[in-house]
């Protein structure tokens, strides 16, 4: 099972809940499990652009972003973009 | 009736409550932290708890709260159809409907209606494919659809740079409401479309009745948006301002507070003032006993309101104040909130 930790606000949005363990064999498959979705991805179905997603603590937008494979051990940390100083 | 306020703000949502006797305010938040509330309202046929609410990370949705601000649901995705190459910018202001419906303006200049409580949002096609949208153009605040107002059976709206339009079939179609509305900006300086309306409001007692504060005047028009009469020129220090506020009793009674210009966001002259009109804006009265002279302050669009008790707003420094109705002191009810986004008065 991946392990996947959300950002106070998602996790406040999520019921106070900050880390999810789900059955997921790429990112985005794990993603659209979150009860959290439609604040990742806009209507159109696309990552949000300052939503940032790391893999084992590597960009996954440096990779294969939705596409990249998970593990039993993957752990995958959403981040908001670095903005405000 | 005990009066909440409900204070959207850059950082979240406050419920401001009056202590005993009317005075030692009591502030409950931040509800919705990570959120910038552009609007909040509560229901008054159901009590319900609403929220604009927008984040530069996850979008722009709507919140609503069935036990004030306790526990919270976030409606469904609020999008925009493919086929019109939009896509939701903002969520700005909630207004209750006419039956069970609710309405919600947004960015880019759009105009949904929910059926179930704010949960789920339908797109109003009139307004979305207007045949004027293409001579519509954003403001300083993006093309914001912030002015709801239902009342008789006619629906008005105001976007800002659009202007405002009226619909009396329900919101399938949209007249433009803009005859003799400047808008100095424009190559026309009276366009059918295109005006920067910053707040427009209806009275309930005489439903021809509209005013509205633009980018470019102070206007009114009594026969529901035909023709408008410019007012500025009658005693306010500015033709500039965003909040608007009306009298729960009296139509000839308006009350704005005036920015320098659109290039300068501040109240003229170093003063916080709210001017008072009781004679349908023929002649503007300044009313600031109690706030202070040296202010440069700003109030947005939404951050102002009225109820049956008196006038409230709220300052991009963080200021509720708080008057009676018909007159009196200004208070300062509570002070260094976050920047006020939003100021409404509710009964409960």
């Amino acid at each position: 099972m991946a392990i996947v930790l959300l950002p106070g606000t998602l996790a406040a949005e999520a019921g106070g809940q900050k880390r999810f363990e789900l059955d997921a064999n790429t990112v985005g498959e794990a993603l659209r499990q979150l009860p959290v979705t439609n604040l990742l991805f806009d209507a159109s179905g696309e990552l949000r652009r300052l939503v940032n997603v790391y893999v084992d603590g590597v960009d996954a937008r440096g990779g294969r972003l939705l596409d990249e494979p998970l593990t039993e051990e993957s752990e995958v940390r959403i981040v908001g973009a670095v903005a405000g100083g | 009736m005990p009066v909440l306020l409900p204070i959207g703000t850059r950082k979240g949502l406050f419920l401001v409550r009056p202590g005993n006797g009317g005075s030692d305010w009591q502030v409950e938040g931040p509800l919705l932290p990570g959120w910038s509330v552009y609007h909040a309202i509560v229901d008054p046929r159901d009590g319900v708890l609403y929220a604009a609410t927008n984040n530069p990370f996850y979008g722009a949705t709507v919140h609503r709260s069935s036990d004030l601000g306790k526990n919270w649901e976030r409606a469904e995705e609020i999008g925009l159809p493919e086929d019109s190459g939009l896509k939701l910018n903002a969520t700005w202001h909630i207004e209750p409907g006419s039956d069970a419906e609710l309405w919600l303006g947004g960015d880019p200049g759009v105009l949904f209606r929910s059926d179930d409580g704010g949960l789920t949002w339908e797109v109003n096609r009139g307004l979305l494919e207007h045949p004027t949208r293409e001579r519509w153009q954003p403001g300083a605040g993006g093309m914001c659809c912030h002015s709801i107002q239902l009342v008789d059976g006619t629906m008005y709206i105001a976007i800002s740079a659009a202007g405002a339009f009226r619909s009396e079939d329900g919101g399938e179609s949209w007249t433009p409401i803009n005859k003799d509305v400047a808008a100095d900006f424009h190559p026309e300086k009276y366009p059918e479309v295109g005006q920067c309306v910053h707040k427009l409001l209806s009275h309930p007692a005489r439903p021809d009745r509209l005013w509205q504060q633009n980018h470019c005047g102070v206007y009114r028009s009594d026969d529901r948006g035909d023709n408008w009469e410019r007012l500025d020129g009658n005693g306010l220090p500015s033709d500039f301002g965003f909040g608007l506020a009306l009298d729960a009793e009296d139509p000839d009674v308006a009350y704005v507070i005036p920015e320098v210009s659109g290039e300068q966001h501040f109240t003229p002259d170093g003063r916080l003032g709210v001017y008072r009109t009781g004679d349908g804006g023929a002649s503007w009265q300044l009313t600031a006993n109690g706030l202070p002279e040296r202010a440069w302050a700003a109030v947005l669009r939404e951050g102002f309101a009225y109820d049956e008790g008196g006038l409230y707003f709220g300052t991009q420094s963080g200021s509720v104040w708080t008057a009676p109705r018909g007159g009196g002191e200004w208070i300062e009810a509570v002070r260094d909130l976050p920047p006020i986004l939003s100021v409404e008065a509710a009964a409960v």
